[in-house]
């Protein structure tokens, strides 16, 4: 009891030395309150997002595959991907049928023309480029089937591009843009999904530029058959946020977000019926072969409750005899870690810091304690002199050294915890704008501009929306756990710090500190 | 009865080919004061150190009570069979004198009530009164300071009291007042003291004088 006495006592009797090793302390425990907050709230936000994320998965060709098998060789290449072409709705449900998914939503989309009625919206630099690819003199010889990129464009013989995209969905949760409030409707109301009643939505900005209102008629025509026209009646209007420059380079208006119509599945069903139904089939001399019918891809989306799911459900579609050359995918597991980047990052970085202050602080104090147990070398000596046992010795001045640890830490946990949540914001906010820089360069270097997302890609059986959506905000408190390894941090600084210390003065002999000094 | 024995003790620096002390037998007894007397480095410190077990001899034994003082543990010996009154007082000099003696208690681990009154008594019987025990030992006298180190020798009750040059720094009026001290602690209170001093006043207050001459006793 008298050893926590006296080291209670002589804190007071060395007010300077302890100030210092106080002072360094509690630069130590502030920061490391701030890095374990951090490094707590991080982990807390990963798992909380990991819990709530919500898995969608798509079926699509698997390209890496395809091309292991053709050796790189582009003909072999052509071949296996006209071979292995995007699954059919009826294929899509069956993988459906699997216990482990939670919903199935698809969607069918096509590329269509202008009508009578309705000019696409468009910039100056796109309608230019589309007016050159678009002139109807030179429709009819796109029948046999020009390649070109963008939305519409599938496997193979590819069709002309049109001027807007057309959409069908199956059901309001297929409408993810609309789920994540990416567009709203803001006039009138959804079409209905059951019915094939050939309504459907426009963008705010079409309807403006072409005066239309919710009721009105608006006329589409098949971009290889101009003569082909299909009538819709517009249910509703929806204003978007979604970037109209964000996407791609752009070959054409239909790629513009703003051009997007949207209808039911059943709509554009009927209509692509029709169009078959309707449409001239040619082969040339090489055998391929070729349709005026709207060009269309079906992409199906796989809902499932959690990420295990997900995982059964990849096995499971192989045991529902889904072919190797497809892969089930989802870019929301890539998304969500991908949104951990900055994080993670941030994490790393607290693990740095925590590593560097401890060691650097560490030796400070191990330096301070082997100058302050020279500097009472001679009280050890008259202590052990009167018969003072050499552990209690050190004990004293460890329980000095955790008195003064303790109370820096107490302290420095408290500014610590103040500090945390502004440090660890204004920190994450750096990642993340690190994170978003370093993409948008990546994005550049590929002529990519911003981002990828934003529109639907056409690969497979796919929608791909692959914006990442970094977690912005992580809450860095000082909770009970990051208070406890506060105080194992104390411990452990008394401890090795008074390692030299206590070395010293079991080694001590007290006869010989005495008479040196006398 | 001899409280203290020291049979054929030998003691030689580690290294040292020489023997500081050779060939050492005496016995000390409660009640007595004796005084170790010689010539500087005969060796009279030396085995002052040996008899508090500050260091251990080179060969041959010292009883306390018939126990081998090897065998005893030297904290133990230190905190409660001996005490120490060294030569330059080695207090501790950012305590009070009050706080120097209750230290001393506190190491001892003796049940002792009331430990501030028991240090204020202690100081009394050495002279200093209650205004000096709460002064820093560094703002008292050389003679108070030494009274200070007396009464934390005695703060547990040792039987044997070890003194070296108990009186070397002080004048003679109070080099006579600590010679009373430590002559009452002997004969009122049955102590064994064992001085070790050059000065011939001092060793006239003693029972017995101990004559070391290199390293041997003389007389």
């Amino acid at each position: 009891m008298y050893i926590v006495k006296n080291a209670f006592k002589n804190i007071s009797r060395s007010l300077g030395r302890n100030i210092l090793i106080g002072l360094i302390t509690l630069v130590i425990a502030v920061s490391s309150c701030i890095a374990l907050s951090i490094k707590e709230a991080a982990k807390t936000a990963e798992e909380q997002n990991f819990s709530n994320l919500s898995i969608t998965a798509t079926i699509g060709v698997d390209m890496q595959k395809l091309q292991t098998e053709s050796n790189n060789d582009r003909n072999t290449l052509r071949t296996l991907m006209s071979q292995y072409s995007s699954l059919s709705l009826e294929e899509m449900q069956t993988y459906a049928q699997s216990s482990y998914v939670k919903a199935f939503n698809y969607s069918l989309q096509s590329s269509v023309s202008k009508g009578d009625g309705i000019e696409p919206y468009s910039e100056d630099e796109i309608t230019e480029t589309t007016d050159s690819a678009q002139g109807t003199e030179s429709n009819e010889q796109n029948k046999t089937g020009n390649q070109q990129f963008g939305p519409g464009a599938g496997f193979g013989r590819m069709g002309q591009q049109g001027d807007f995209t057309i959409i069908g969905y199956s059901s309001e949760a297929a409408m993810s843009n609309f789920v994540n409030g990416t567009n709203i409707i803001t006039e009138g109301e959804v079409f209905s999904f059951e019915e094939s009643d050939n309504s459907c939505i426009i963008s705010d900005i079409l309807a403006s530029d072409n005066s239309l209102e919710v009721g009105d008629t608006i006329n589409l025509t098949n971009p290889n058959v101009s003569t082909e026209t299909y009538t819709l009646t517009i249910a509703g209007i929806f204003s978007t946020t979604s970037s109209s420059d964000s996407g791609m380079m752009k070959f054409s208006t239909s790629q513009d977000p703003l051009n997007y119509i949207y209808t039911s599945y059943n709509t554009l069903n009927a209509i692509v019926e029709s169009s078959v139904a309707n449409a001239v089939v040619e082969t040339d001399d090489n055998g391929n072969e070729s349709t005026t019918a709207l060009r269309t891809v079906e992409s199906g989306v796989y809902s499932f409750t959690d990420v295990e799911s997900y995982e059964n459900f990849k096995t499971d579609a192989t045991a529902l005899g889904l072919p190797d050359n497809y892969q089930v995918t989802s870019t929301d597991i890539s998304n969500y870690e991908e949104s951990l980047v900055p994080i993670q990052n941030l994490s790393q970085f607290a693990d740095v810091f925590l590593i560097l202050v401890w060691l650097i602080g560490g030796i400070i104090l191990v330096v301070i304690n082997i100058f302050n147990i020279r500097e009472r070398k001679y009280e050890v000596g008259v202590l052990t002199a009167i018969g003072m046992k050499k552990w209690k010795v050190a004990l004293q001045f460890m329980t000095e050294l955790f008195f003064v640890t303790i109370t820096a830490i107490i302290i420095g946990t408290s500014v610590g915890a103040l500090a945390s949540a502004p440090v660890a914001d204004n920190l994450l906010e750096i990642q993340i704008s690190s994170a978003q820089s370093h993409e948008v360069t990546y994005n550049n270097n590929f002529g990519r501009g911003a981002s990828f997302g934003g529109g639907m890609g056409m690969m497979g059986n796919s929608t791909t929306d692959t914006d990442v959506s970094y977690i912005d905000s992580i809450s860095a408190s000082t909770d009970l756990a990051v208070v406890m390894q506060l105080i194992g941090i104390g411990l452990v600084l008394t401890i090795v710090s008074s390692c030299a210390s206590v070395g010293s003065i079991l080694r001590y002999e007290p006869l010989k500190i005495l008479s040196n000094r006398n | 009865m001899s409280v203290l024995e020291i049979k054929n003790l030998y003691y030689s620096y580690e290294g040292a080919n020489k023997d500081v002390l050779s060939d050492i037998n005496v016995n000390f007894e409660k009640g007595k004061i004796y005084a170790i007397v010689g010539k500087s480095g005969a060796g009279k410190t030396t085995l002052l150190s040996l008899l508090s077990g500050l260091t251990n001899p080179t060969d041959g034994t010292i009883l306390y009570n018939g126990k081998n003082v090897s065998r005893i543990n030297k904290s133990n010996f230190r905190s409660h069979m001996v005490g120490v009154i060294f030569q330059g007082y080695n207090l501790l000099p950012q305590l009070t004198a009050e706080e120097n003696v209750i230290l001393s208690m506190d190491v001892s681990g003796k049940h002792i009530k009331n430990k501030k009154e028991a240090a204020i008594s202690i100081l009394e019987k050495v002279e200093l009164n209650e205004s000096k025990a709460k002064r820093r030992v560094l703002k008292l006298s050389g003679g108070e300071q030494q009274r200070v180190a007396i009464a934390r020798a005695l703060s547990y009750n040792p039987d044997i009291i070890l003194a070296d040059e108990p009186t070397g720094n002080l004048d003679g009026a109070t080099e006579d007042s600590i010679m009373n001290i430590l002559t009452d602690l002997a004969k009122n209170h049955n102590k064994c003291v064992i001085i070790v001093t050059h000065s011939p006043k001092v060793a006239s207050f003693a029972d017995d004088k101990i004559v070391i001459e290199g390293g041997r006793i003389c007389q």
